[in-house]
């Protein structure tokens, strides 16, 4: 069977920039294509980034790309009483322009040798005896065959690509959080990362100010896929409810999305010769929605396990799940546990919130975040015994 | 069938990614909805965080 590349990448967002990048890296013959004329945009998100995470994926951003140094985060509870303001390594980061971030990304891909091919929307894959052998792309306008042993889904929340070649990624409503953000100027806006918790305002989701600038920030809201009537409709409200700090807002961009907050798929997403990896696989914070750097990470994973088994001739699922057996190892775990904080969390009223926000400090929050639940429920118990309410939910993370 | 307020799409692919019968496309900058494959299932309406989608009932084309 003749092929034009060794790794095929539908998708050149972080996950498949990184996996084309790391693929390139390892010797092979790599294609990435992207249905968007310019890469980045629309964008789809907070665009909010840790900094910890840029060692790990060893990833250089540049200044062009920030828009905001981020030092720390401030939760806020529903009645607006407690504020727990938690500055420490992993609260620090930036807020990007994804329009710059996602176009350097691909930048490192094509100088690693990937081919990158913007404006070509894989419309199609190919498959032969069961299994994936390349896909079916608009190239300069025309409908066009590219075949690989091996192609990297790494197409977003949409996940097309999975699903024509028979991977079930749909999103279920209620594993799914809906998003929308304006970009708004005249907000004034410190380094911190604001997080608004309340059924009412964002219903199994958050209202949130990421700041990008002194007086820009993105300010958004994401609810849960069940909630009615949609997310827009709660952001409006709730800029509206506070003028004292938005009645000279301008919008100056509309963003939204879908956000995948279920368990993240790891042997579902491999098939015989195709990985799927990113938020196309679900690899999204079931607690905070975030998915760059997820998604960045499992694409390096994918790409280096694709590389390896197309360099071997041995594409077959057997093989690529590797993938997943990585994933299992180095992320999926703590996914999971932060899943089922979510559906602690998803149960509380306002009132449960508002007392436990009484009794948090950034410690405690730190120790949630990090999944060391029992050090955070021990220090409850007074208000458990106050709200036998709450025993149930909470007793979930003991 | 459902039908899409293009004043208000942000063609941000929520509708798409909760599509199960992968009815709705996005198209560089246009959600593709396909009438022969939609199963009037209105995951797509309620998924749109723009409101920005509503269901018809039967297949009819408009």
């Amino acid at each position: 069977m003749g092929f034009d590349y060794d790794v095929i990448v539908a998708g050149c967002g972080p996950c498949g920039a990184m996996a084309a990048k790391a693929a390139a890296k390892a010797g092979c013959k790599v294609a990435a294509f992207d249905k968007r004329k310019e890469l980045g945009a629309p964008v789809r998100c907070g665009e909010g980034i840790g900094l910890h995470w840029l060692d790990e994926l060893d990833v250089k951003i540049s200044a062009k790309a920030v828009s905001a140094e981020i030092n720390g985060s401030v939760l806020v509870s529903p009645d607006w009483k407690h504020k727990v303001t938690i500055r420490n390594k992993e609260t620090k980061g930036f807020v990007v322009d994804r329009k710059v971030f996602d176009k350097d990304l691909a930048i490192d891909a094509g100088r690693a040798g990937a081919d990158i091919f913007v404006h070509s929307e894989v419309f199609d894959v190919i498959k032969e005896n069961g299994r994936v052998t390349g896909v079916k792309a608009y190239v300069d306008g025309k409908p066009q065959e590219f075949r690989a042993p091996v192609v990297i889904a790494a197409d977003g929340g949409e996940s097309t690509v999975a699903r024509l070649a028979g991977i079930n990624t749909t999103a279920t409503l209620y594993d799914t959080d809906f998003g929308v953000e304006y970009e708004m100027v005249n907000v004034d806006c410190e380094d911190l990362i604001e997080v608004y918790f309340s059924v009412a305002d964002a219903p199994r989701g958050y209202v949130w100010v990421f700041p990008k600038g002194k007086d820009v920030a993105n300010v958004g809201v994401g609810i849960g896929g069940l909630h009615t009537p949609n997310a827009k409709y709660y952001l409006d409200r709730w800029i509206k409810a506070h003028p004292e700090r938005f009645a000279k807002a301008k919008t100056v961009a509309i963003k939204g999305g879908i956000i995948p907050v279920g368990a993240p798929m790891t042997d579902a997403a491999v098939g015989e010769g195709i990985i799927v990896a990113g938020t196309a696989a679900h690899q999204v914070d079931p607690i905070h929605g975030g998915g760059i750097c997820l998604a960045m990470e499992a694409g390096k994973i994918a790409g280096e396990v694709a590389a390896k088994n197309a360099k071997n001739g041995t594409c077959d699922r057997k093989h690529l799940l590797e993938y997943a057996e990585i994933y299992k190892k180095v992320r999926e775990p703590k996914l999971l546990k932060r899943l089922k904080l979510r559906k602690v969390l998803e149960k509380l009223s306002d009132d449960d919130l508002n007392a436990v926000f009484a009794h948090l400090d950034d410690k405690d929050i730190d120790n949630l975040l990090k999944s060391n639940f029992p050090a955070v429920v021990g220090k409850m118990t007074r208000l458990l015994i106050d709200r036998p309410g709450l025993v149930k939910a909470i007793s979930a993370l003991a | 069938m459902i039908e899409i307020n293009r004043q208000l799409c942000i063609y941000c692919n929520s509708c798409t990614g909760v599509c199960p019968a992968l009815a709705n496309r996005l198209r560089e900058i246009k959600i593709e909805h396909d009438p022969e494959k939609c199963i009037d299932c209105g995951a797509c309406v309620k998924a749109c965080p723009m409101g920005a989608i509503t269901l018809h009932k039967g297949k009819k084309k408009l």
